[in-house]
């Protein structure tokens, strides 16, 4: 019963996504609304679940391979879901209004935005599975179900090659990272046999093989945050459509990566320089976000570089390594997700009634959209951390973590506060205060209403934290191990977090006043950061590779007599040393010539007169039928030499290639194959290639010769697989070893057809649309 | 190309092919050929049709026009046989019946998973060949086009 309680929201996700689907295919209108209705059901369907006490569920479906389904709504769990679905509800609510706008450019044929609604379905589900499994193998294929969604999410204008790039840039940086994550969990699973996390918690040990390991986990972690130095996928994000980076880029899929922390913060603990490392990368992360933050226009990325900057904090609080440091990273993660959805969708909803996206150019758009004002300033009120929002809460936990390790994180903290103050103020006052630039259009309630909703919610946290205080502490009991828990409540003295959170609000005063003159220094650092930066590593690297395939092809694919004279040359030197160098006694004998040998004989002759003279016709098709003759020739040799089955296949595949070959010489019109035919070759080239294929030719001869010469050995592997077939059933010993003993082998190569007819499929549907 | 002794003679040959690939296919175990001739045999056959009718009509055909139905059902089928031992414990590609049990034939085709295996790397075979070619013509139609 209890099971099928915390099963439920997990089961209505991933229901959720065909449902939305199938509905859409009758009437694509009916799409945002059964998408919203069930994001719905499934937010409710945790809250009960998680009122429920939440449960375990295992079932080791394949124990041969230590394959277990085991996902549990623990409080980490809970707090993680409720995000993803929560916004995700919001998020879907305001697509309805945003979607319509967004493209109005194109037909409305409706499909287009189906997909977007599957798409965020889908992601939802993705997310709300990796929170819950308890199998690192498990939340490693749910972690890349997510990195798949948000690449169709982050390029859903494909016809935009920004879009395309930065959907390629996030997928490549959190892609290849999450291999890392894959080899850390195997890496684990070698040395303590397990995926399961609790297990993995007890077995760990102390030592530089699970240092390695999380240490591996960890940088996945980090590109999924996109804390430095993989951050810079995230600005790059910013061309996906605004729900999506509301969604995905403030509350959900950077998010998980902090969450993959949380959930192997046991085996992190562990490791003594690990923690610290994380202090360092989230305080660098932070101070860059924030910085840039504080420069750019762009009203979304502003938007990411705060992002950045807000998760460096939670790394820098993980790494801090105590409880209350745990608890103030969930917290942090539950206020920020609120918050910073919330004024992504204010930058959305402000572009789609003014059609503008840079800050420099809004303003004074508190008169004409007082709503949404108000709540955005609630709101950033919050990211700021000023009282009566929940933000002053999780600043507060913040100082007080940092100060229990020492004055110079609390310091270092403070700092860092101040700039989120800076640049929110900078965000919003730009946006709503100051002179009217321009007129605003009217906007759908659907796109102000969710902001309304979250601004109600981080004032509601100001007022009455101690749910989501709860919240926060039953994850990170999850986290540590141990019950922990904290009361937020506004205390009127000269505590220490008071007097910082006082300092910050003058030392963001201060930087709001002296932006203009810090303006040099900031473009400065932006310019080194694009010269040298990381995201300058990328694409050098990438580029690096385009040259490298273009000059692997012009020398090897780019012409068919090239490629075979690459691929034939080197092997006929290795075979030239490995003759010279192996003994020759007894090697090069020959047999004397029996009777009964003149059928062979001539079989054989046959074969090299086919080869000699296919190179004389200059027909396409005396070719092709001179080349297939060489085939039957050596069909009939392995016939001779007692291998039915290797001449039926060869028989068989002579005849497809031949019929293929004809089939295509038919698609050419007959002109083009005759002046193919009157091209002739250059005479250097010619003797190129004659050299190549005299050389490789008589390699293989001799290998041959040498091979044949020797009588082979009385006690084989054939003799024993001719025993062991009866053993299986089997008359035919080739087909006993592709179906059976080498099993394996076969299902690799079908696998290879499949992927190819795959890779076909989609080929030709791509040319069948141009 | 087209004429009238050629398409007589790749209608005539196509049943014939057939029936030489479910040869192959049900003496696999016991005698020359598996799956994949038969896969290839078969294939053959429709491309002869190729060669002697326009792409329309071979298209017609229905193990043509379902010809990446049937290379998925292949593919779905070998992947079973091979993985679901694993589900009860077994080591994957454990075949059945096992080494000291009886096996129930009927004439020469025996009713063992490993036959069913080549049943499925024979239906992918003769789906890729087959969807390979309507792929090349499919393109080389829309050149024309």
């Amino acid at each position: 019963m209890n099971t099928m309680v915390m099963l439920a929201p997990l089961l209505l996700a991933w229901l959720a996504v065909p449902l939305t689907a199938l509905a859409a295919r009758s009437r694509s209108r009916l799409a945002p609304k059964i998408a919203t209705s069930m994001a719905v059901l499934v937010f409710a369907a945790i809250l009960w679940a998680w009122s429920m006490g939440g449960g375990v569920f295992t079932i080791p479906w394949a124990p041969s391979w230590d394959l277990t389904l085991s996902l549990a709504l623990d409080g980490l769990a809970a707090l993680y879901a409720l995000l993803a679905s929560g916004i995700g509800v919001l998020i879907l609510l305001y697509s309805n209004g945003y979607l319509p706008h967004h493209l109005s450019n194109e037909q409305p044929d409706g499909e287009r935005s189906v997909h977007f609604y599957v798409l965020l379905l889908f992601f939802m589900a993705s997310m709300i599975g990796m929170v819950m499994a308890q199998d690192l193998l498990l939340l490693f294929v749910f972690w890349e179900l997510t990195t798949i969604a948000s690449y169709f999410l982050i390029g859903f204008d494909s016809h935009k090659q920004e879009s395309r790039r930065a959907a390629l840039m996030a997928l490549l940086v959190t892609g290849i990272t999450s291999l890392f994550l894959l080899i850390g969990a195997l890496v684990l699973h070698a040395e303590y046999e397990t995926f399961f996390l609790p297990e993995l918690f007890q077995q760990a040990q102390p030592g530089a093989l699970l240092t390695g390991s999380v240490a591996l986990i960890i940088i996945a972690a980090l590109a999924k945050s996109a804390q430095a130095p993989f951050h810079f996928w995230l600005p790059r994000a910013m061309a996906a459509p605004t729900p999506v980076s509301a969604y995905l880029h403030s509350a959900a899929m950077v998010a998980a990566g902090v969450f993959l922390l949380s959930r192997i913060y046991p085996l992190l603990q562990i490791s003594s320089v690990l923690p610290d490392i994380l202090i360092g990368i989230g305080f660098i992360s932070m101070a860059m976000g924030g910085l840039f933050a504080l420069k750019e226009v762009v009203l979304k990325r502003v938007l990411a570089y705060s992002t950045i900057a807000q998760y460096g904090y939670v790394v820098f609080m993980l790494g801090l390594d105590t409880s209350s440091a745990m608890i103030g990273a969930s917290f942090y993660v539950l206020a920020h997700a609120l918050m910073k959805s919330g004024l992504f969708l204010t930058a959305g909803a402000v572009t789609q009634a003014t059609e503008e996206e840079q800050l420099t150019r809004l303003g004074g758009l508190a008169r004409s959209m007082p709503w949404l004002a108000v709540s955005s300033g609630i709101i950033a009120a919050g990211l700021a951390g000023l009282p009566f929002t929940m933000g002053f809460f999780k600043d507060e936990i913040l100082f007080k973590a940092a100060l229990e390790r020492g004055t110079w994180f609390a310091i270092a903290a403070a700092l860092n506060a101040a700039l989120t103050l800076a640049y929110t103020w900078r965000f919003w006052s730009g946006i709503f205060l100051g002179r009217v630039r321009m007129e605003a259009h009217h906007v759908p309630w659907t796109v102000v209403t969710p902001v309304v909703i979250l601004a109600g919610l981080v004032f509601l946290g100001g007022i009455l934290p101690s749910p989501f205080g709860r919240l926060a502490s039953a994850a990170a009991s999850e986290a540590v191990g141990i019950a922990v828990s904290t009361e937020l409540a506004y205390h009127l003295d000269a505590r220490l977090e008071n007097i910082l959170a006082l300092s910050i609000y003058v030392t963001g005063a201060l930087l709001i006043m002296a932006r203009p003159a810090l303006g040099t220094l900031l473009n400065g650092l932006s310019r080194l950061g694009q010269r040298s930066g990381p995201e300058h590593a990328y694409s050098s690297a990438g580029r690096g590779l385009e040259r490298v395939s273009a000059f692997l092809y012009n020398f090897e694919l780019h012409d068919l007599a090239n490629r075979i004279a690459t691929i034939l040359t080197p092997t006929a030197v290795l075979i030239v040393i490995g003759l010279w160098v192996a003994p020759t006694s007894g090697a090069y004998r020959l047999s004397e010539f029996r009777l009964q040998d003149i059928p062979l004989g001539l079989v054989l002759l046959l074969t090299a007169l086919s080869a000699l003279v296919v190179t004389v016709p200059r027909n396409h098709l005396t070719q092709l039928l001179l080349l297939s003759s060489i085939n039957f020739g050596l069909a009939g040799v392995f016939a001779f030499f007692g291998a039915p089955n290797l001449a039926l296949v060869g028989v068989l595949i002579g005849v497809v290639s031949t019929l293929i070959s004809v089939a295509f010489l038919t698609l050419f019109p007959q002109d083009t194959l005759r002046r193919a035919e009157e091209v002739r070759v250059p005479p250097g080239r010619n003797r190129r290639d004659i050299l190549v294929s005299l050389f490789a030719g008589g390699g293989a001869f001799l290998v041959v010769w040498r091979v044949l010469s020797y009588p082979a050995f009385e006690e084989n592997v054939a003799g024993k697989y001719m025993e062991l077939a009866h053993s299986v059933h089997a008359k035919d010993v080739v087909t006993a070893i592709l179906a059976d003993w080498r099993g394996l082998d076969t299902m690799g190569e079908v696998t290879v057809l499949a992927v190819i007819l795959v890779g076909l499929g989609s080929f030709v549907r791509l040319g069948r649309k141009q | 190309m087209s004429t009238i002794l050629s398409s007589a003679i790749a209608r005539l040959l196509l049943p014939v092919t057939f029936m030489a690939a479910t040869a192959f296919l049900i003496k696999g175990y016991a005698s020359v050929g598996d799956g994949f001739s038969a896969g290839v045999t078969a294939a053959s056959g429709i491309l002869l049709q190729y060669l002697a009718f326009k792409p329309e009509v071979v298209e017609k055909l229905a193990p043509v026009r379902y010809s990446i139905n049937i290379a998925l059902v292949g593919l779905l089928l070998a992947f079973g046989v091979v993985f679901w031992p694993a589900i009860f414990g077994l080591p994957i590609l454990t075949h059945f019946p096992r080494p000291d049990e009886p096996v129930t034939t009927l004439g020469t085709l025996e009713f063992h998973t490993a036959v069913l295996f080549d049943l499925g790397v024979f239906c992918l075979v003769f789906g890729f060949i087959v969807t390979t070619m309507r792929a090349l013509m499919r393109v080389e139609q829309e050149g024309q086009s």
